[in-house]
């Protein structure tokens, strides 16, 4: 199976997007905005049988420490429903509290109390939304000083627990990486094999504030995928084979031309690892598909 | 998860939305104990960026307003952030906000262009306009009654103390004219974006009760009044349903 290759959908490059509908294999969309009054939403169900489409969330803020809203989460599934996507995918983090909302997405303590916890939560999510449910990891400024498991264990001992896979933001590793100072080959060697279902890839840029004694690199989706993400691609792609590599693009939008070529830079390295496996499987028969 | 891991959450929150966080305004001892051993420097910095997160989204919305408070906007910002934390990651929901803010307390109002609360009510209203032009269910038409007439949804209609049109249009370096000016904001037929219309005492009033389908034939019996169904409906302040 090929990775399908696409966008995540942005209204105002609508126009656009609809122009350009061939150069993707798929479109995805955040749920969020196909609720109530955003001023998105019926734009969003027009694609519905002209493109695949994949769902993906913001809102759910998962990790706060209060029961879940059943009520969005029928939302959810309702669109889910309506936009035919074959997955659900949300942030493995908090973005509020009770009366207050920050609009980004914050890290919880990595312990193995606070995952048991997710792992409810998860199942939750799981019972009622009818399609595969993804986590994805989040970029960080800082962490907990209470966490103790990495952030390939955190995530792989929900994911163990609950069946749910991964969407791998290929950037957020890259960055946190970068900023925290790990190897981001060894996070990804402590994932199994065929947990990654869906990538995000996008380009950030260097901040340099003096509240922090260094630069650091910030999660804008405003430019170019840089090169060491795609090398970073290139090793998800050997274990695994993600359904959707989804390039994520915020700002800068009327750059178009960088959008389609990322798209196209990804599409290569995808087809690349295809031919590679073909060439595998040809001279090595079933056992090749182990590499 | 424990009342433990919430009551952190909330303090990380407090303190992420919060003047001190946002504007270095920090010492070390005003710092949750919830959120000791967390790198300040780095706080500061999520502090920061989701606030540019929020004012660029608050700033979208009010384009002259932001012109009309230029040297104040600091301060003003600053007080914005203390009284109003954010509530919601919606763009529209933080402009109001900022409205209220910005309106809604009279002791601030002496330090401003007097025409100020005028141009952000308009652009306010602008930009529920416009959202709701997108989001609007044509289904929603179905259920009239045949021959029916109403105000289109989600038109906003202001009373307002200055005419403050050519800053919406122009920019804020021109001084507007004080008089009471009654508007009507909505999405003509056929155009891109809402706009901004004047209009006689006796249409803002009968606009301001026309919120449910009424017949038409009942209303409009005459030519002139025709005529005016006809105009208000190319404008799209009100909606026909044949």
């Amino acid at each position: 199976m090929l990775s399908a290759v696409g966008i995540g959908y942005r209204a105002a490059i609508d126009d656009w997007t609809r122009r350009n509908l061939s150069s993707f294999e798929l479109l995805e969309i955040t749920i969020d905005h196909c609720m109530g009054g955003h001023p998105a939403r019926f734009n969003i169900f027009d694609f519905v049988d002209r493109i695949p489409l994949t769902a993906h969330g913001i809102g759910l803020s998962i990790g706060t420490d209060v029961p879940l809203d059943l009520r969005y989460l029928d939302e959810v599934a309702a669109i889910v429903d309506r936009l035919k996507a074959p997955a659900y995918s949300e942030h493995l983090a908090f973005t509020r509290t009770p009366g207050r909302d920050l609009a980004n997405l914050l890290p919880l303590p990595q312990t193995e109390a606070i995952a048991e916890s997710i792992i409810e939560k998860v199942r939750i999510v799981q019972s009622r939304i009818g399609v595969p449910f993804l986590l994805e990891n989040i970029t960080y400024l800082f962490t907990w000083p209470d966490s103790n498991l990495s952030d390939a264990e955190f995530l792989n001992l929900i994911c163990r627990e609950t069946g749910a896979g991964l969407l791998l933001d290929v950037e957020n590793l890259y960055l946190n990486a970068s900023n925290h100072g790990f190897d981001p080959y060894a996070f990804l060697d402590a994932l199994p094999s065929g947990l990654v279902q869906e990538v995000h890839m996008a380009g950030g840029e260097v901040v340099n504030e003096k509240v922090v004694d260094r630069p650091l690199l910030a999660d804008s989706h405003a430019y170019p995928v840089p090169d060491e993400a795609f090398r970073i691609l290139d090793r998800v792609l050997e274990r695994h084979t993600p359904s959707a590599i989804v390039l994520e693009r915020d700002d800068r939008l009327d750059a178009v031309d960088e959008i389609l070529d990322d798209v196209t830079r990804i599409r290569a390295r995808v087809a690349r690892r295809q031919s590679w496996r073909a060439n595998v499987e040809s001279s090595f028969g079933q056992a090749g598909r182990a590499a | 998860m424990s009342n433990r891991l919430l009551d952190r959450q909330v303090g990380l929150l407090e303190f992420l939305t919060s003047g001190a966080a946002i504007f270095d305004d920090l010492d070390g001892a005003s710092l949750d104990p919830a959120l000791v051993g967390i790198d300040c420097g780095l706080l500061r910095l999520e502090a920061r960026f989701s606030f540019q997160k929020r004012m660029a989204k608050v700033a979208a919305v009010f384009p002259r307003t932001f012109e009309l408070l230029d040297g104040h906007s600091g301060a003003i910002i600053r007080e914005f952030v203390s009284s109003y934390p954010p509530r919601d990651i919606g763009r529209l929901e933080n402009a109001r906000q900022f409205f209220d803010f910005l309106c809604g307390d009279s002791r601030r109002l002496p330090v401003l262009p007097p025409h100020l609360p005028d141009v952000a009510a308009c652009e306010l209203a602008l930009a529920q306009v416009r959202a709701n032009d997108l989001t609007r269910d044509t289904k929603q038409r179905e259920h009239a009654l045949q021959n029916a007439i109403r105000r289109a949804p989600g038109v906003a209609l202001l009373r307002c103390s200055y005419d403050v049109r050519t800053i919406l249009e122009v920019g804020a370096e021109t001084d507007p004219v004080r008089r009471e000016v009654l508007l009507g904001v909505a999405s003509p037929v056929g155009a891109d974006q809402p706009r901004v219309f004047e209009l006689l005492k006796p249409v803002f009033d009968l606009l301001s009760v026309m919120d449910e389908w009424a017949d038409a034939a009942a209303m409009v019996a005459t030519p002139k009044l025709n005529e005016l169904v006809r105009d208000l409906s190319v404008c799209g302040l009100i909606e026909v349903h044949p």
